[in-house]
């Protein structure tokens, strides 16, 4: 029974997995093939991003570093969408953690300590990011505004608030740009493997994943988010903490991305523009090609990362192939994800609606 | 120039400038929302529009075939949205981000390519002389003050889109295709038993909001500017999306509410330049504030109308819910 | 009497979902000018063979002729250009458009014109028929169930005008209302339309039609005139095998036990201005006795149902719940709620995570936040073999169990902690004999264990046949019914007087 059990969710995970891998690849086979309609050597291109996102340590470090921000966007996306909170905000929240961070360890730096300033920077940069989402989420239960909209709405205000502060206080001295000054050395994310870029920021994004896998899958606040997420109206009726348990899941969503921000300040950038990439957006994809487990997201978050980086070397390349591609690539995965794999974040409270509506049509016993 | 009747009639022109890719692009979203499926990734429609619109009148030089390129570059956009989520089953709220990102990421690699071969044809990428839309000045209208300037001094499509908007307004008021579009959002198994096929009805919807998204795009790119740059769009689609909500689902509302913003929008522009040349002491003051909060409002307005509003709103009943919807 | 062809003749309907069967070479003839019963069990497949009939539906094989003329399957269009017009048991209508509005988006051709004369004058040569007025400016959403369907009826006949499906008519009907649909079916055949009514109820097809077609599982088991035919006959013939339906041997009368929930003077709106849902609701519920509560549906028993389990409270009045004070805290009550999709169940999680939604958070279940999920198998499964629940495992989705086997569930989470009072929506709604059955002995097993229990139920038949005391909900009233003289008859009066 419990081996059936145990056989029954590696089967599930494996055949999950597959399924996601066999979209990449199919995906990336496409994408190349249409690189190869538009002139591009299809092999060369096919090699050089190979190598650009694995060919050395290095680069399998810059993979891996630019994997954790993502990893940490994903998992904003995938605790959001589990419970129901359709925050698509990573971005604005991301954002935030960042400049929060940034602030902390260019003008605020406690007692000059490394440690405690990283500490500082990190969890401020987190705070920052949960609250960001925080806005969205007491708008939707007091003032009825959909959660979608409003993330949406304030990823542009945190990307002028953004750009007002570095233009502002936290403008680098002797320039005219919308950028910080760079973070000292020593409040830098420090690395396991030196001359490379993995930094320690990757270790705690790995072992925040875990966490919230065991967060969703084995306490009772993870069962009780997640079936607020699935029907909110039966959480009510069994007594559940329904808007409690929301909060706490866009604080923890936020959180996550503003962490995301923050150390990809402290471990990647090291200084700070208002251009930090589209990583908010592209957690989406991960969390739903990781099929919003926090493991998978792991896998799908390093994949995405190689994605990237790649498709950053193709572009500095002699072929100068539009990195873009990565973005279009990640937006078809999605597509593509949704159909097949039937991720629903419907709420079953309007498919029970209209199942009622509907159920003449089909036998009810 | 600056007094004030100029200035009324200056600001009032901009408004409508600035308005009509909002209606624009908002109508086909208000159709389609009606019709039961709401599309994020508007945005990514609108910047497939502007990039189309641009490139096309870069290498024909006719700006016509730009506005075509971008309707029909928007149906495409369109037509995969309709796919995925009205035949697919897919979350309406993700996927359109999805083609949102998509927008985004095909818009600008286009982009980088377009720029790279016409440089290693020795050509510029800038609009041939002429081939892009200049405003159409209506004789005599024109001449109404303070509103003549607004109305009938405006781009082609600026015309096209009041039409529109009438049309729009005519059909779903007074056509019996406006019952049908209301109910397929509202009441679908009332069409499926009067015999409307509510899939293909949807994607109808879908088709008609996204050529108006790519419309709206072209006259971004080839009317309004003259230029194509990276998320150009720079949030209008979201806006749109609130403003639908703003509206009710109404369309005097949602056009209202893009004049409003249009309003906005332009007066954060005139601001931004007038308060380092106006005598007006309140206007200097301003001078200290940063120019990023002028470009925040639009989006703060946005949020602040949606917290007034949407109480008791709830519009179309079936949105993202994908039809049949029985099916286990 | 020369022997015109038949209004409709079926042959080999064949139609399954996902793989189940659902109907099973149906074969049927309906003579023209007739009123034709369709006798059968929930589920048997009534509404599937008439949406099929009505073009909703495609059947995977079998043929259709109207008329003698060979009919082309699984198009609304071609059916009614063919005179069929269905009226739904779920109405299907657009609550926000008007009545007119309604009707020319179900009949009218033209994509452009919403005025079409041809429609009015059709609307109104069957109104006429029918000695009805429809209000026809009104947005639907404000009419009466009774009104409602007069809408559907006069449509199906703008659009068809030949032939008439009634799905389930007098379900949401009260009495009276239901003896005016049965003249109004009676003038109808009477001016040569062909009538399919379908019903679940074997009184009302005996009164109204002479020849009635029996499904059961899909199959047609019997066609043939209901002279003859004892209702025992008619009723083992629906369900097969012989099922008792659970009667309570000895109803109470004022109990004298312990009340276990009273609500006094309780009032209940939504909107300040708006009018009131509930006035005056005073109750009382003893141990051991089951309170029934009748009504025609939207007489305010949903927000009685809200109000007593604590989801909404009351603008006025005081409720007073046996052992918890608190409202939010009533551990030792059940509910069954109307919509077991909507409150009661989650579907996509496996029967497992459903059994436990109550007591999840308590010991033994839980430890330092954490769940204990052998502890929540084998209490799941002890539950699944109390309750006959039938599955393949506890890990199976909820989704994917029959409408039974669902409210088993429900039933099997909610009853098993014996809890003192239980609140019981609807409970057999969807469901079959069996099914019905045992939810019924689930709550006289409760009842005999002295628990109290209010059943709202809109099932007048299977209320009397449980309940100690009944009362009636009107308008937001309710009425009490003097013990023990409460009839069918008076019941149905009270539910309809002054509506």
């Amino acid at each position: 029974m419990m081996i059936a059990r145990i056989f029954r969710q590696i089967w599930n995970t494996a055949t999950a997995l597959t399924l996601a891998a066999l979209v990449c690849a199919v995906v990336l086979v496409l994408a190349i093939g249409a690189a190869a309609l538009l002139g591009y050597p299809p092999l060369r291109v096919a090699d050089l991003w190979l190598h650009g996102a694995a060919g050395s340590w290095y680069s399998l470090s810059s993979s891996c570093a630019d994997a954790c921000p993502l990893l940490l966007t994903g998992l904003a996306a995938g605790v959001a969408f589990r419970a129901g909170v359709l925050n698509i905000g990573a971005q604005g929240q991301f954002l935030m953690g960042a400049l929060v961070a940034v602030a902390l360890s260019t003008r605020m730096m406690i007692f000059h300590q490394p440690a405690l300033v990283i500490a500082t920077a990190l969890t401020g940069g987190a705070l920052a990011g949960g609250i960001w989402g925080l806005i969205a989420q007491y708008l939707e239960r007091y003032r009825a505004v959909p959660v979608v909209l409003s993330t949406i709405l304030l990823n542009f205000v945190a990307l002028y608030l953004v750009a007002a502060a570095l233009q502002g206080p936290l403008q680098a001295v002797g320039t005219a740009a919308a950028q910080s000054p760079e973070i000292a050395g020593k409040y830098w994310l420090p690395l396991f493997v030196p001359y490379t870029d993995f930094h320690i920021g990757i270790i705690l994004a790995f072992m925040l994943s875990v966490l919230l896998w065991v967060v969703q899958e084995r306490t009772v606040f993870g069962f009780e988010s997640h079936v607020v997420g699935l029907n909110p109206d039966t959480a009510k009726a069994m007594k559940m903490p329904v808007a409690w348990r929301q909060f706490q899941i866009m604080f923890i969503s936020g959180g996550c991305a503003g962490l995301g921000g923050a150390i990809q300040v402290l471990g990647q950038v090291h200084f700070m523009t208002a251009h930090m990439g589209d990583y908010g957006y592209a957690g989406i994809a991960v969390a739903l090609l990781g099929r919003l487990n926090p493991l998978g997201i792991i896998l799908s978050a390093v994949f995405f990362g190689f994605l990237d980086t790649g498709a950053f070397r193709v572009e500095e390349s002699s072929l100068a192939l539009p990195h873009d591609l990565a973005d279009v690539i990640k937006a078809v995965v999605i597509l593509v994800m949704l159909v097949l794999a039937g991720i629903s974040l419907r709420r079953s409270r309007r498919a029970a609606k209209s199942e009622r509506t509907t159920s003449a049509e089909t036998p009810s016993a | 120039m600056n007094t004030a009747p100029n200035m009324i009639t200056f600001l009032s022109r901009q408004t409508v400038t600035a308005a009509t890719p909002m209606i624009l692009a908002g109508v086909g979203e208000l159709v389609g929302e009606l019709s039961g499926v709401i599309n994020i990734g508007i945005e990514g429609s609108m910047l497939m529009g502007c990039i189309a619109a641009y490139t096309v009148t870069g290498v024909t030089g006719h700006g016509t075939a730009g506005l075509l390129a971008a309707m029909v570059t928007g149906m495409v956009m369109a037509v995969i949205f309709a796919a995925a989520t009205v035949w697919g089953r897919a979350d309406q709220i993700v996927a359109g981000t999805a083609m949102d990102l998509l927008g985004v990421g095909l818009s600008g690699m286009i982009w980088m390519m377009y720029q790279n071969w016409r440089e290693n044809l020795g050509f510029s990428t800038a609009l041939p002389h002429g081939s892009g839309f200049s405003p159409l000045a209506i004789p005599l209208l024109r001449d109404i003050p303070f509103v003549g300037p607004a109305f009938f001094e405006q781009y082609l499509l600026c015309y096209l889109t009041i039409c529109l908007c009438v049309g729009v307004w005519w059909m779903l008021n007074h056509t019996r295709l406006g019952l049908i579009i209301q109910a397929l959002g509202d009441a679908p198994e009332a069409c499926h038993a009067a015999g409307v096929r509510v899939r293909l009805g949807r994607s109808m919807c879908l088709l008609f909001a996204g050529t108006c998204a790519g419309a709206a795009g072209a006259y971004l790119s080839i009317m309004q500017t003259h230029a194509f740059a990276a998320d150009m769009t720079g949030g209008e689609g979201f806006v749109v999306l609130a403003l639908v909500i703003f509206g009710r689902w109404k369309l005097p509302g949602l056009v209202g509410g893009c004049l409003f913003f249009g309003l906005i929008n332009s007066l954060q522009q005139t601001l931004q330049t007038a308060r380092y040349t106006s005598q007006n002491s309140v206007l200097h003051a301003l001078t200290h504030v940063p120019f990023q909060f002028f470009q925040m409002l639009p989006y703060l307005a946005a949020i602040a109308a949606l917290a007034v509003m949407s109480r008791n709103s709830p519009g179309p009943r079936y949105i993202n819910i994908p039809w049949p919807s029985a099916k286990t | 009497m020369a022997t015109l062809p038949p209004a409709l003749r079926l042959s080999e309907i064949q139609k399954s979902f996902n793989g189940v069967p659902a109907l099973d070479g149906v074969s049927l003839e309906v003579a023209a000018g007739s009123v034709h019963g369709i006798l059968g069990e929930n589920g048997a497949g009534k509404t599937t063979l008439m949406n099929i009939i009505a073009g909703l539906l495609r059947p995977d094989s079998g043929s259709m002729e109207i008329m003698g003329n060979a009919a082309p399957v699984g198009s609304v269009r071609e059916s009614r250009a063919f005179g069929i017009g269905m009226v739904h048991q779920h109405f299907k209508l657009a609550d926000n458009q008007s009545v007119l509005d309604n009707i020319v988006l179900a009949v009218s051709k033209s994509l452009w014109s919403r005025r079409g004369r041809g429609v009015l004058q059709n609307i109104d040569y069957w109104c006429r028929e029918l000695n009805w007025t429809l209000e026809l400016q009104k947005p639907v959403r404000e009419l009466g169930v009774g009104q409602q369907q007069r809408v559907e009826i006069i449509k199906a006949l703008c659009g068809g005008g030949k032939i008439l499906i009634l799905d389930e008519p007098t379900a949401a009907l009260t009495p009276a209302e239901v003896d005016e649909l049965s003249s109004a079916v009676a003038g109808l055949a009477n001016a040569g339309m062909t009538v399919l009514f379908i019903s679940h109820k074997l009184q009302e097809v005996t009164r109204m039609c002479r020849v009635i077609s029996i499904l059961r599982r899909g199959k047609l088991v019997y066609s043939g005139g209901v002279a003859g035919l004892s209702m025992q006959q008619i009723a083992e013939k629906m369900v097969g095998a012989k099922v008792d339906v659970p009667r309570l041997v000895q109803p109470l009368g004022h109990a004298e036990s312990r009340v276990l929930l009273e609500l006094q003077s309780v009032d209940y709106r939504i909107g300040k201005r708006e009018p009131p849902l509930l006035s005056q609701i005073n109750l009382r519920v003893h141990a051991g006795e089951i309170l029934g509560i009748a009504g025609v549906d939207g007489n305010g028993q949903s927000e009685l149902a809200a109000v007593i389990s604590g989801t909404v409270d009351p603008v006025a009045g005081r409720i007073m719940r046996s052992g918890a004070a608190r409202a939010d805290a009533p551990a030792n009550s059940a509910c069954i709620p109307e919509d077991r999709h909507k409150e009661a169940l989650v579907p996509a999680l496996p029967i497992v995570s459903n059994l436990l939604l109550r007591k999840y958070r308590h010991r033994p279940y839980v430890r330092w936040g954490f769940c204990r999920f052998g502890k929540w198998r084998t209490s799941a499964a002890a539950l699944m073999r109390q309750y006959d629940i039938r599955s393949r495992g506890i890990d199976d989705a909820v989704c994917t169990l029959s409408g039974g086997n669902q409210q088993k569930v429900v039933l099997a989470r909610e009853l098993s902690d014996a809890p003192e009072w239980i609140l019981a929506v609807n409970p057999t709604r969807g469901l079959d004999v069996g099914a019905t059955a045992f939810v019924l002995r689930q709550l006289l097993d409760a009842r005999a264990r002295g628990a109290g229990i209010i059943l709202i139920h809109g099932d007048l038949d299977e209320l009397l046949s449980v309940s100690d005391r009944v009362a009636v909900m009107r308008g937001g009233k309710l009425l009490a019914t003097p013990w023990p003289q409460f009839t069918r008859e008076l019941i149905g009066r009270m539910m309809l007087a002054g509506a």
